[in-house]
């Protein structure tokens, strides 16, 4: 027989995953926008207000089975874990939402080289699916690879960062420097997203084993 | 309370004091006290029986030096009988014994040589019915212990009570009326006063069994504050099945099923992350 409590924890991981799927499509509209040139910014807002709606949710729900049922060992673990990850799919959708709004108020210029965003939100997708499918299958073992891709995707951000910086004097500044301002911010975004990847590998690690990720 | 009692002491010279226990038995002991903290009480392959019945299967604990120990699990699973045995009044009940060791500051308490009342005088006792002697007052309740030990003098015996109520709360609530009957106070009252009676034989270790089973809310509220702030002088091991309780109250929790003790550690870790899958399931409210 199902305890009262598990009607709560079940609507809680009904959220989560819902928000995981939210949070992965803001992305790729997010990406779309950049790659394709089209303005889908209402669209990511929309979701992200989902992403916002869905994290008071899980608040709302995560402290009331605390109130009502004083959950202990993995269902508690569940709870604080929950808090976080709605946590982290909310910022991650926020971050999505930052890349389009950057692609909407700085203008696309056809010279612009797409090449390091294109790189880097490859390794992006791949870590928040990594993310998702860990929390999905409760597999901690994966937290150690996505702060490897995690680890790629810094170096990428910084070797842009240093070369814009480091940049060829004679180069026409007004061209680049939209070009780079915009790269810049949306490699800067997806760096976090990345993060944000990571931090779900802990709390799955975290809910899974009950200490706190050694990369912590 | 430091001061010490006058009065006709239990010689206590007959007592084995054991310099080494032994390390060779696999002892339960909270991962966090490991090595850190001094233990009080020593328990060692103990086994109890009702007749033939084995109530306790080889338990192995240590219990630590001012802490909030709490015993927790279904019922029938030991842990009243423990208790019971760790002030020897589980062999009052005919027909039950008991084996192995229970190591007291280092003195084996069921050594053939100790008499039981010397314990009784150390380990003191709370039950889960409020019990007050119901022909006595407030005041003879908690003065009680100490005449029947010999102990004659007033002024002694005025701060004794005194100070074993506002030990247990409730000299506020009582001082103007030390000569009326305890039993016309309330169920928190009544089990409060039956803390003070405890508290005036000045124990080491308090064993408090499910002590606000009987009570509401606001009541066993206070008892729970009570006995927090009672470790600072002395060692609480608490018998409850209030799992939130235990988790509120308590330093080390001991999970006890069918006579044996499944696992023990801080209670942080017992209820946040139990290593053993009954612990988890029975903590859970999904056994059975």
């Amino acid at each position: 027989m199902p305890r009262l409590m598990d009607l709560g924890i079940s609507s809680v991981s009904e959220n989560l995953t819902e928000m995981g799927a939210i949070a992965q499509r803001s992305l790729q509209i997010a990406l779309d926008s950049y790659f394709q040139n089209n303005g889908l910014r209402k669209r990511v807002f929309e979701l992200c207000e989902k992403l916002r709606s869905l994290e008071d949710e899980v608040g709302d729900i995560a402290t009331e089975i605390v109130a009502r049922y004083q959950p202990v060992a993995k269902d508690l673990r569940f709870i604080r874990a929950s808090i976080e990850i709605a946590y982290i799919f909310w910022r991650s959708g926020r971050y999505s939402y930052d890349i389009v709004n950057t692609i909407e108020d700085i203008p696309l210029d056809q010279s612009c080289d797409k090449t390091a965003v294109l790189e880097m939100s490859s390794l992006v997708r791949k870590a928040m699916g990594l993310g998702l499918s860990s929390l999905r299958t409760r597999d901690e073992t994966t937290v150690e690879k996505l702060y490897e891709m995690d680890s790629t995707v810094d170096t990428l951000y910084r070797r842009y960062l240093h070369n814009t910086i480091n940049s060829d004097k004679h180069y026409d500044w007004r061209i680049r420097s939209r070009c780079d301002i915009r790269n810049i911010l949306i490699l800067r975004y997806l760096e976090r997203i990345s993060d944000h990847a990571c931090y779900l590998g802990d709390c799955v690690f975290y809910l899974v084993t009950g200490m706190s990720s050694p990369r912590r | 309370m430091s001061r010490t009692l006058e009065g006709p002491e239990e010689e206590l010279s007959t007592t084995r004091r054991l310099s080494n226990i032994s390390d060779s038995v696999e002892v339960e002991r909270p991962t966090e006290a490991k090595n850190i903290r001094p233990v009080k009480l020593s328990i060692r392959n103990f086994d109890a029986w009702y007749g033939a019945k084995r109530a306790l299967k080889g338990i192995n604990l240590d219990v630590i030096e001012n802490s909030i120990t709490a015993f927790i699990g279904p019922s029938g699973c030991g842990k009243t009988t423990l208790i019971r045995c760790l002030n020897r009044m589980h062999e009052m009940t005919p027909g039950a014994t008991a084996k192995g060791q229970a190591i007291l500051d280092g003195m084996n308490m069921y050594d053939a040589k100790i008499d039981p009342v010397t314990i009784k005088r150390r380990i003191g006792m709370v039950f889960q019915k409020p019990n007050p002697f119901p022909t006595m007052s407030i005041y003879d309740n908690v003065a009680a212990g100490l005449k029947l030990n010999g102990i004659k003098d007033k002024k002694l015996i005025d701060d004794v009570v005194r100070e074993s109520l506002e030990g247990a709360a409730l000299w506020e609530e009582v001082k103007n009326e030390l000569n009326k009957p305890g039993m016309g106070l309330s169920g928190g009252q009544q089990q409060r006063l039956c803390i003070a009676r405890a508290l005036a034989m000045q124990p080491e270790i308090l064993l408090l069994d499910e002590p606000t089973s009987a009570l509401d809310p606001i009541a066993s509220s206070k008892i729970e504050e009570l006995v927090h702030g009672m470790k600072k002088d002395l060692t609480v091991v608490i018998v409850t099945h209030n799992m939130q309780q235990a988790a509120r109250v308590s330093d080390y929790t001991a999970f006890m099923y069918l006579g044996e003790l499944i696992e023990y550690g801080d209670t942080k870790q017992i209820f946040e992350n139990p290593r053993m899958e009954l612990t988890e399931r029975y903590i859970s409210g999904k056994f059975g």
